[in-house]
């Protein structure tokens, strides 16, 4: 049996947005009491449509948001009770949009190394060989050490965003929608080293996604959100073959194949 | 052509930087027909946005346009003033752009803006305008159309602000649409959705329609003829089955191979990809932009096939014998020179 990474119960996280002035305050529930578990190695899916709460619980286990009620666990221990410095060792994020989520202001190099300065680590020697290192395993050039954000491609800069968020050999890592700013010639290369790094570090992922072809080629286990609950979680093949909720056929049907024989047959 | 609608020849745009210039677009031609679809497809930065920006003569101030022939049902618009312009635009040629939100006007209602469009183009006022409108949007599948009249912009989702859009667009009967990425910022249920409903209208009106987009996917559920743009050049275009069956160009086989296809590619296998970057477009070329980017898009049934036999008329074009019947074309002598060598036995 593997190792549990995740293990998510009952999730309920509200927002309280203001109805305008004076009027009072009206409860949001973004996630529904969704329950996840991840073992080692896996990568699992979670899909739905914008606003049906993924990135809300994205936050969640990245230990960004508090959740109102049920319990997160990471590798074994409640998340509220891991100190911040070793949570941040232990689950990293990927974030959609490379272009905001690096500093402009800050050079390649001091972004990718930011992550070992918090945790203390003071010697510049060690630093700089470990980013080195980690800029070979995601595939940046050396030289771009020096260079700032706006030097860089967009899938350079998603490999930068990876290159920090795999400096510190977290255990787990979560994409948010890691490929869905970038063209489909630069996502397959993000996609290819994502699935590299996972056999190279034994990393698990959780990856949201809207795009299920993606989700088919990457996933071992695929959880389905429709506003706010899980609708249905399964084996990735199972899913796709035999899908069970009707929002998940809905979905499965609106997957356009690249192929134009294809085109009239789901109508 | 009787029915050719959009007549596009020999375009280019330049963007004079300080001290050079980028060739966004680089001497393009496209036509489509009544009815037709024609789908450009390519990646972030290679012109597909300024092409279509270009036939409305909506272009920033700064950028050039050179075209030889630029034909609306025959007639050139090439020389028209910007009076003459903004009446082409809305009644001849219909635009829906990406983000609903951005294109809609948010302090006027839905009813606002479809009417003024109809007094504008058609001189329809009053009642009349108001009833077309409930029609239109009856058409495009929004429902109580009555009550959504009188919204506003923000109290509509994404996938009914595009079909108000749509709904706009198609009020004054243009000749030819032109989509650019009408349904990037939708959700995937809704964007299947969109695309049926603009295919349904196309057909119904016989507009042509120009659909720019770089998934693929979508190129596959809707065209009727592809055209592929890399680096301000269409490098390939044909009918969809064409493209998708047989494509010629190394890049549009790199872009095919890149996208994953549920069953095709087993989970955690490598997708293909380009390697190396879409080049700088700002100077003159000196050599074929495609260079260095081949990398596995010569299959390897092909390295291992004797012949090679050349296309007369077509450069760097060949015809492969032997296993299967497929033309093969190397964007210039340079890349064909590189690939000889990854070829077995060598081109005859």
């Amino acid at each position: 049996m593997a190792e549990v990474m995740i293990d998510a119960k009952n999730i309920v996280k509200d927002f309280k947005i203001s109805k305008g002035l004076f009027r009072g305050k009206e409860t949001l529930r973004a996630v529904d009491g969704v329950s996840l578990q991840v073992l080692r190695g896996e990568i699992l899916a979670i899909v739905g449509e914008s606003g049906c709460g993924k990135t809300t619980l994205a936050k969640i286990l990245l230990g960004l948001l508090q959740q109102d009620s049920g319990t997160v666990e990471l590798c074994g221990s409640k998340i509220e009770q891991i100190p911040r410095l070793e949570l941040a060792k232990m689950v990293q994020p990927i974030f959609q949009d490379p272009y905001s989520s690096l500093n402009p202001r800050k050079s390649i190099g001091s972004i990718i190394t930011l992550p070992m300065r918090v945790q203390g680590e003071k010697n510049s020697d060690v630093w700089m060989k470990k980013a080195l290192q980690t800029m070979d395993l995601v595939g940046l050039p050396a030289r771009m050490f020096d260079q700032y954000p706006n030097q860089l491609s967009g899938g350079q800069r998603q490999r930068v965003a990876i290159a920090r968020a795999l400096i510190n050999s977290p255990k787990i890592v979560i994409c948010d929608e890691p490929t869905s700013a970038l063209d489909v010639s630069v996502q397959s290369q993000i996609l290819n080293l994502l699935n590299d790094l996972r056999e190279e570090l034994n990393l698990t992922y959780v990856i949201i996604s809207h795009n299920l072809a993606v989700v088919e080629h990457m996933a071992t286990q695929v959880a389905v959100m429709y506003f706010g609950e899980k609708v249905e979680e399964a084996e990735t093949d199972q899913l796709f073959s035999n899908p069970q909720h009707s929002y998940t056929k809905t979905l499965l049907n609106s997957i356009l194949s690249p192929d134009p024989r294809q085109r009239n047959k789901k109508n | 052509m009787a029915d050719q609608v959009l007549n596009v020849e020999n375009l280019s745009i330049d963007i004079p930087l300080s001290g050079d210039i980028l060739h966004a677009v680089d001497g393009i031609s496209i036509s489509v027909n009544k009815g037709e679809t024609l789908c450009i497809v390519g990646e972030s930065g290679c012109g597909k946005s300024l092409t279509s920006l270009a036939i409305m003569d909506l272009l920033p101030q700064k950028a050039v346009r050179t075209v030889d022939k630029l034909e609306l049902n025959g007639s050139s618009i090439l020389n028209y003033s910007d009076r003459q312009m903004s009446d082409v635009r809305g009644s001849k040629i219909g635009m829906i752009f990406q983000e609903p939100m951005t294109s809609l006007n948010p302090s006027f209602t839905v009813e606002n803006q479809m009417v003024e469009t109809l007094a504008r183009h058609r001189n329809i006022r009053g009642k009349e305008a108001k009833k077309l409108a409930v029609q239109m949007l009856e058409k495009v599948g929004i429902t109580p159309a009555k009550q959504r009249l009188k919204q506003y912009p923000h109290q509509l989702s994404g996938g009914l602000r595009q079909r108000v859009m749509i709904a706009m667009t198609l009020l004054c009967e243009p000749e030819l649409i032109i989509a650019d990425e009408p349904t990037t910022a939708l959700d995937v249920t809704i964007q299947a959705q969109i695309l049926e409903l603009l295919t349904r209208l196309q057909a119904d009106f016989n507009t042509g329609l120009i659909l720019i987009t770089h998934d693929l996917g979508v190129v596959a559920k809707s065209a009727d003829r592809v055209a592929v743009m890399y680096a301000g050049q269409i490098v390939e275009e044909g009918s969809v089955y064409e493209i998708f069956d047989n494509p010629s160009h190394p890049y549009t086989r790199g872009l095919l191979s890149c996208i994953p296809v549920p069953g095709k590619i087993k989970r955690g296998e490598h997708l293909g990809s380009i390697p190396g970057m879409v080049p700088s477009l700002i100077g003159e070329f000196t050599e074929c932009r495609f260079a260095g980017r081949w990398g596995d898009t010569l299959g390897k049934e092909e390295e291992n096939i004797a012949h090679l036999v050349p296309i007369e008329g077509v450069d760097y074009a060949f015809l492969v014998h032997g296993t299967t019947d497929h033309v093969v074309r190397f964007c210039c002598n340079s890349c064909l020179k590189k690939s000889k060598s990854k070829i077995s036995k060598g081109v005859n």
